[in-house]
């Protein structure tokens, strides 16, 4: 099994609304997002998105696009590779703190916002990580 | 709103959840960010200082239980409430968002199932 979708089998996402699935652009993470929203929309998750991350050209948008498009998935969000966040992470902080006008952090306030305006008005958000072991 | 965020090793799960948490908690949002990863490491990306990120305790494997029904599905219990969890185990993180440790492997568990 693909690394990382033992989680989704052990019903951890059984809770969840909305999915977000990362995706780089290469084709072994396109392959696993792919099989992880099948995975997820059998669970019945509702909402199931992909997240575009460490995005460095056209071609690069391009072929996350092309290849959700054929697995039926929205791209929520295209965030670009940013060395802001290298540098949080060579750091262990968070990208916020060091450079809080990052390319890379306005995109995430785009993708919150999103979120907050598709979502029924609620007073408790919860933001889960459902995680892949590296 | 319940989000999980999911994707192959290495693809920024982390950093991305750890950013729209914060994010979300500034604009005025109650925040519960989980980690649910063997080896663990939201508590960073979240801006917590390394040493406090360090000493949170998680939440213990006793208290959640997972059965498989029948069919084979799997789904996850507790033992004790929610509220009391995060009572007890939230940690607190930069803009007000709560962090619970879950499921983080110990060292004693090495090897096992």
């Amino acid at each position: 099994m693909e690394a990382g979708l033992e989680h989704l089998k052990r019903g951890t996402l059984e809770h969840a609304e909305t999915l977000l699935i990362v995706v780089e652009p290469y084709f072994k993470s396109l392959e696993a997002a792919g099989r992880i929203a099948e995975l997820a929309r059998n669970l019945g998750v509702p909402e199931v998105y992909a997240v575009a991350n460490k995005v460095q050209s056209e071609r690069d948008e391009t072929a996350i696009r092309e290849y959700c498009a054929a697995c039926q998935l929205d791209v929520l969000a295209i965030v670009p590779h940013d060395a802001d966040v290298a540098e949080a992470e060579r750091q262990g902080r968070a990208v916020l703190d060091i450079a809080p006008d990052a390319n890379a952090v306005a995109e995430l306030t785009d993708l919150a916002n999103h979120l907050m305006s598709n979502s029924v008005q609620s007073a408790t958000g919860q933001v889960a990580t459902d995680t892949v072991p590296a | 709103m319940k989000i999980a965020v999911a994707g192959k090793g290495g693809s920024g799960k982390t950093t991305i959840a750890g950013g729209l948490a914060r994010i979300l908690a500034r604009s005025g949002q109650s925040v519960l960010a989980i980690d649910a990863d063997p080896n663990p490491n939201l508590a960073v990306s979240l801006g917590m200082d390394q040493d406090t990120a360090a000493k949170i305790r998680p939440v213990p494997h006793s208290f959640i239980h997972h059965t498989e029904d029948a069919n084979g599905r799997y789904s996850v219990g507790m033992s004790v409430a929610p509220e009391q969890i995060v009572a007890d185990y939230g940690a607190a993180a930069p803009d007000g968002v709560t962090l619970l440790l879950i499921g983080r492997v110990e060292p004693d568990q090495a090897g096992a199932g």
